[in-house]
């Protein structure tokens, strides 16, 4: 059996090329090998980029026999992966929808030329939610991701690929986007450490928008310090997304330091949610208890306000979503229908074609949402309802430096189990708040439920552009769990069975 | 329950949003959509005389300016490569108007 490159760390990775005991072209070789004999159980890739991939490791190669590891970047050897809402010129950047199926990429996302860039070695493209609508991976066109925790569950969504291909050891990074909770979603089902960060903090360019006010890339990885070095690689302004801030934080600088000192938010109205998962709420305290053994200062604040987010989102995303998906005109990319006699027609018959279910409602209700008469009802209170949760979050960190709370209301369910739209919509009752506020917000793992035997992770939340502060928690709580573990029918190179 | 939207409502905004439906997929549209309008009640009873509306997350936004230099751009080829149907180096659309001949 081939050594499974994609199990090892950054740092790992980066020992055994600096003495040599492997090259970053086995590192490609074994890693594309190992999805292609792994990921039938999974599902997590839609596309292997097996020339990307060796293009890359050559140049790491190169920088490794010029004695200089250093010059390949932080991420050098590095097998990542990207969710398929983010161009990579010359791949197929479906967003999971038949409206993209034949899609070719002309150009490459800032993220991802950003991790490429830093020595990552690209292995490909991971399947998510169509057009990351959803929490279960369930909508894509092509298919649906397995959790490698449990093959007969869901990985979460809309960032599934992301998560499971980090989970089941197939990628050591991967990038997902997260607008109501899709990455820290799929990383508590999954087991993954799984980072949104502040809106702002990454570039937004090349990544298929969905709700442009709300959308955030961040990195999955299976330790603290795995996130952080893609936290650093991706962060900073980029003059092709005027969103973006000039971020210069190192984010790996204080994770040693424990949380001795650090004041940390514990939001009482969450921790007594209905619907709120037993063994959810039981691992959610128990960290706390550890946060506080460890020297943190534990203190109860209020989001007053947080309850009305839900409906906040549902109004925005949507009305952002359908203003974002005009642009599929079945003129100048996506599917075409053939044979209609006008172009009004052709657009119906597309757009019907190409749109999967999910994406037609959100498309129609954000349509019948902005409506004239109907836009004053939800549309503009939900813009003002923003500013009281934003209000809310500013209040709650002149107390504290980060707050804990859950990340999903229960662990991953079996496929089919939600099938009414709403209920699936109450998967992110806990994380849509942050990307309301433009905050960063992350999944730590912190074990098994105790109901379920399925990964929970904790949601620690940083006021805006002090992602630093979440990641120092998270590391703190990696001292106590250990760091993410593959999944166990995964490990050491098995494929699942 | 209220019924926010009629089936004839949301045909209208079918058109509108330039989605073909049948009228198997129009019926569920319709019972989806007011479950769905339905949920978001909470944002219509709240009182929120006098609260700013907050339109995005990084507050202090200002237009961004550039030197008008000129830069690199897709040729008309790599712009025209996913074009379902192209001629002459251009995008070919069916009739705008209605009943013409492709």
């Amino acid at each position: 059996m081939a050594q499974a490159f994609a199990e090892l760390s950054v740092a790992q990775i980066q020992a055994g090329l600096t003495a040599k005991e492997f090259s970053a072209k086995e590192v490609a070789e074994s890693s594309l090998a190992r999805i292609a004999s792994a990921d039938k159980a999974v599902h997590a890739f839609l596309e292997t980029t097996e020339e990307a991939a060796l293009a890359a490791a050559a140049r790491v190669d190169a920088a490794i026999a010029a004695g200089d590891i250093a010059q390949a970047g932080p991420l050098a050897g590095v097998p990542v992966a990207f969710k398929d809402n983010m161009n990579l010129e010359g791949t197929h950047t479906t967003c999971s929808s038949l409206m993209l199926e034949n899609y070719v990429s002309p150009y490459t996302a800032t993220c991802v030329s950003k991790i490429i860039e830093a020595g990552g070695i690209p292995l490909g493209k991971l399947n998510m939610d169509e057009f990351a609508f959803g929490s279960s991976t369930e909508t894509s066109a092509f298919g649906r991701t397995f959790n490698p925790w449990d093959l007969e569950r869901v990985p979460g969504g809309s960032s599934g690929g992301s998560s499971a291909a980090v989970a089941a050891g197939l990628a050591t990074l991967t990038l997902g986007s997260d607008t109501g909770g899709s990455i820290r979603q799929p990383g508590s089902f999954c087991g993954t450490v799984a980072v949104k960060p502040t809106y702002g903090v990454v570039s937004r360019y090349g990544v298929v928008a969905f709700g442009s006010s709300l959308d955030q890339v961040g990195p999955f990885a299976r330790n603290v310090q795995d996130a952080a070095l893609a936290m650093n690689a991706l962060a900073g302004h980029d003059p092709l997304d005027c969103t973006s801030q000039p971020v210069t934080t190192d984010f790996t600088a204080n994770l040693a330091e424990g949380v001795s000192g650090m004041r940390i938010g514990v939001v009482p109205a969450f921790m007594e949610a209905e619907g709120l998962a037993p063994e959810v709420r039981a691992k959610v305290e128990e960290a706390v208890e550890h946060l506080r053994q460890m020297g943190a200062e534990i203190v109860e604040v209020e989001l007053p306000n947080a309850q009305a987010a839900m409906s906040a989102y549902y109004v925005l995303g949507p009305c952002e979503a359908f203003s974002n998906l005009a642009r599929f005109d079945s003129v100048r990319y996506g599917y075409c229908e053939p044979g209609c006699k006008d172009l009004g027609h052709q657009y119906e018959a597309s757009r019907s074609a190409g749109f999967g279910p999910e994406a037609r409602r959100r498309i129609m209700l954000g349509s019948y949402l902005l409506s004239a008469g109907v836009y004053e009802k939800y549309y503009y209170p939900a813009q003002q309802v923003r500013t009281l949760i934003t209000q809310d979050y500013v209040k709650a960190y002149e107390k504290v430096d980060c707050i804990i709370a859950p990340v999903a209301p229960r662990t991953a369910f079996k496929f089919g189990e939600i099938a009414d739209p709403t209920s699936m919509y109450l998967s992110d009752m806990f994380t849509i708040s942050i990307n309301i506020a433009g905050n960063g917000g992350m999944s730590m793992p912190v074990g098994l439920g105790a109901d379920s035997g399925m990964p929970v992770g904790v949601q620690l939340i940083s006021p805006a552009f002090k992602d630093e502060n979440m990641l120092r928690a998270a590391a703190a709580l990696e001292m106590v769990y250990g760091a993410a573990p593959v999944a166990p029918a995964f490990a050491d190179g098995k494929d699942g069975e | 329950m209220t019924q926010h939207l009629t089936e004839k409502d949301v045909r209208g905004i079918a058109t509108y949003a330039r989605i073909g439906l049948t009228d198997e997929e129009v019926t569920e549209m319709t019972v989806d959509l007011n479950n769905i309008i339905e949920s978001l009640k909470p944002i219509t009873e709240y009182n929120l005389e006098g609260v700013e509306p907050t339109f995005h997350p990084i507050g202090n936004l200002s237009n961004v300016m550039r030197e008008d230099v000129e830069g690199e751009s897709f040729t008309q080829e790599v712009a025209l490569e996913n074009a379902p149907k192209q001629q002459d180096g251009s995008f070919l659309i069916p009739a705008i108007l209605g009943g013409g001949d492709e």
